[in-house]
């Protein structure tokens, strides 16, 4: 809002518009780490939006970038090595990626708060989990040491923590993974932020705390409206979780939309794969199938789309040059010539493959 | 009852054994492992003694440790005993003798000179680690230009021969001042605890728990002081306390060079053994036996003591 709006009507209209706009957008975002064999093109070229309110899931393999993606997003990137070299992170209509420090601190936490993956280290051992929350609730409130205890309090409560009162005197090493984790997502929605960033919040918990944890998240989210971010390799964690999926290969996104239209319709080789892998039940006595291949070498992506090695379809055209991302029927976007009119011929036949794939998975 | 359970808040409640144990902090931990080491116990209280005996001392006896009035030409209760020689131990009014030459007291010299060690010691330890904590770090924590510059300091340091630098100091700020001499103990100290402070730093700023600091926009100040200082703390005290015997040692042995601190106006542990030597051959032994016992009783205590903080004190272990 740079305008300085003068009437009720035009007050209105901004305010509109700056509802209708995404709570963030990222664009053109590109991470690469100087290391010294060279350049690791991390993120390179990530764009996507989330609503306000909205849940969106980045999905795919290790190394494929979506945590650097969050990190870049906090500009938590260690600089150096690592360099955000181009892109814009708009958030709230302010462009994160410019803000000097001390406003991006300020933002840190208290408009986007951000749930790591190892609960068990990312809390600090010296420190009292009731010092840790107050904490953060003290650097962006003017509450008092003992509101701020308080509001501790309140908030493992809002997260199922038992005992709570008893809970914030304890340390770190004196609670268990899923408590932990637990006291995390207490210190990230203590100060109420617009967006929850959680960086594969569940991969570190056993399964049964793994469902507890989602469903807390779903849950939270619901009930603040806060927007998630979720960032995951777990397909089933994201289709339960949230409304849009990206899912990342080699840095970039390559196919995009929502739950429904990319996993059940999935529309990019990378992600037929990454179903495909999924162990189901009508696939039993099978072989386990995976994509063939590894990942890519970060210091030589090969040329043209970066799946195209490992990719089943892949053609000269996939050699030449890296695909866009294209508009399929469906409403989702993906990266694949598939989706492009030269790629018509082969579609019919990728189509069928990817349904059975699907079926195979669904049931 | 065990005083680490205590009754559970509401009894009617499903009670939750895990709530249900005390938390005791780092301090507390500490505490209880160090307690279990007898023989750090024992060398905590010795350090302690002769830290006591020092500060107490000089206010519970009656001699002037630098000057005697009266000089005495044979030892109370001796026609033989010439007091130029020195009175031998357990002479009246003298429990540890006298010195030669000057007749002083030698209990008085050795808890006064202990006043000037200890506190050498000590205080140039603590502002060594002040100073090695602040750059390393710094250091550690920045990395980059910060670092590489604080680092080559630190190479550039490490790298003087302590005693002939501070034998230069002595020459050109003249001999005496126990101030001075503490100041450039602490300086030519710090490097060394600069760099362990750089390395413990380069592995905790790489911890997830600091990331989850900087996500909830704690500034760079508060991560480097309250957020990862206290998870280097236990190393930053061992290595300090065994300082502080490293220095004492060093300190004595520039002082007995008589490049020290001036034996004319401050006696210290170092110093009173530059005069005793020449007086062993007379038969004199105490007066180079008692402060050179002092040194040995201090030393051995700090290093007992820091055997059994370094084990209390590292968090790996909840014994």
């Amino acid at each position: 809002m740079t305008s300085q709006p003068n009437t009720a009507e035009a007050t209105a209209a901004t305010a509109a518009a700056a509802a209708a706009a995404p709570l963030l957008d990222v664009r053109g975002l590109r991470t690469y780490f100087h290391v010294m064999d060279g350049t690791v093109k991390a993120v390179d070229g990530v764009d996507f939006s989330i609503p306000r309110g909205g849940t969106v899931g980045l999905v795919g393999e290790s190394g494929c970038g979506k945590s650097v993606t969050a990190h870049s997003i906090m500009r938590l990137i260690d600089i150096p090595p690592g360099e955000i070299v181009a892109g814009e992170v708009l958030f709230d209509g302010r462009d994160l990626l410019k803000l000097p420090m001390d406003k991006m601190r300020q933002v840190r936490g208290d408009e986007i708060a951000m749930i790591f993956q190892e609960p068990m280290t990312s809390l600090n051992p010296v420190f009292t989990i009731g010092d840790q929350i107050s904490e953060a609730i003290l650097l962006h409130s003017k509450a008092t040491k003992k509101e701020a205890w308080n509001l501790a309090i309140e908030s493992l409560k809002d997260v199922g923590v038992s005992a709570p009162e008893r809970r914030v005197k304890q340390y770190p090493h004196e609670l268990s993974g899923g408590m932990r984790q637990r006291a995390m997502i207490a210190m990230a929605l203590s100060c109420h932020p617009k967006l929850l960033i959680a960086d594969e919040p569940t991969t570190a918990l056993d399964v049964t705390i793994q469902a507890q944890i989602l469903e807390l998240i779903k849950e939270i989210q619901a009930r603040t409206g806060t927007a998630l971010l979720l960032i995951t390799h777990d397909l089933a964690v994201v289709a339960e979780t949230v409304q849009t999926i990206a899912v990342m290969y080699g840095g970039r996104i390559v196919e995009t939309g929502t739950v429904d239209e990319v996993l059940l319709n999935p529309q990019h080789p990378y992600t037929q794969g990454l179903l495909n892998s999924i162990p189901g039940v009508a696939k039993r006595g099978q072989a386990l199938s995976v994509i063939k291949g590894v990942v890519p070498n970060p210091f030589r992506m090969p040329p043209g789309c970066k799946f195209q090695p490992r990719c089943p379809y892949a053609w000269d055209r996939c050699r030449e040059c890296e695909p866009d991302l294209f508009e399929v029927s469906s409403g989702a976007r993906s990266r694949c010539f598939l989706q492009a009119p030269e790629g018509v011929d082969r579609r019919e036949a990728y189509q069928k493959s990817a349904q059975d794939t699907v079926r195979g998975v669904v049931g | 009852m065990d005083p680490l359970f205590q009754e559970p808040v509401s009894p009617g409640a499903e009670s939750d054994f895990e709530v249900a144990l005390v938390s005791l902090n780092q301090w507390q931990l500490a505490w209880r492992r160090f307690r279990r080491h007898k023989l750090a116990l024992f060398g905590g209280g010795l350090f302690l003694t002769m830290v006591a005996i020092a500060v107490f001392g000089p206010f519970l006896l009656p001699y002037n440790p630098i000057y005697v009035p009266t000089p005495l030409h044979y030892c109370p209760g001796s026609t033989t005993q010439l007091a130029f020689n020195g009175c031998p131990p357990l002479t009246a009014g003298h429990l540890l003798g006298t010195t030669g030459s000057l007749q002083l007291d030698l209990l008085t010299l050795v808890v006064n000179g202990g006043r000037i060690s200890l506190l050498i010691g000590v205080g140039a330890s603590i502002f060594a680690a002040i100073l090695g904590t602040i750059v390393g770090g710094l250091a550690g924590y920045f990395g980059g230009w910060i670092d590489t510059i604080a680092m080559r300091c630190v190479d550039v340091l490490l790298s003087l021969p302590i005693l002939i630098v501070i034998t230069v100091f002595a020459k050109a700020f003249g001999l005496g001042d126990w101030r001075i001499i503490m100041v450039v103990f602490a300086a030519l100290s710090w490097p060394g605890l600069a760099r362990l402070v750089r390395s413990l730093f380069l592995t905790l700023r790489t911890e997830v728990f600091v990331d989850a600091a900087r996500a909830v926009g704690v500034s760079d100040r508060r991560i480097i002081f309250r957020h990862i200082l206290p998870n280097a703390v236990s190393p930053i005290i061992v290595s300090t306390t065994l300082s502080i015997a490293a220095i004492i040692v060093t300190e004595a042995f520039v002082d007995y060079l008589g490049y020290g601190v001036d034996p004319e106006k401050t006696p210290t542990w170092g110093n009173i053994l530059t005069n005793a030597q020449s007086s062993i051959i007379v038969g004199n032994w105490w007066w180079a036996l008692f402060p050179g016992m002092a040194i040995v009783l201090t030393v051995l205590g700090i290093n007992f003591m820091g055997d059994g903080l370094r084990d209390a004190l590292d968090p790996r272990s909840r014994a």
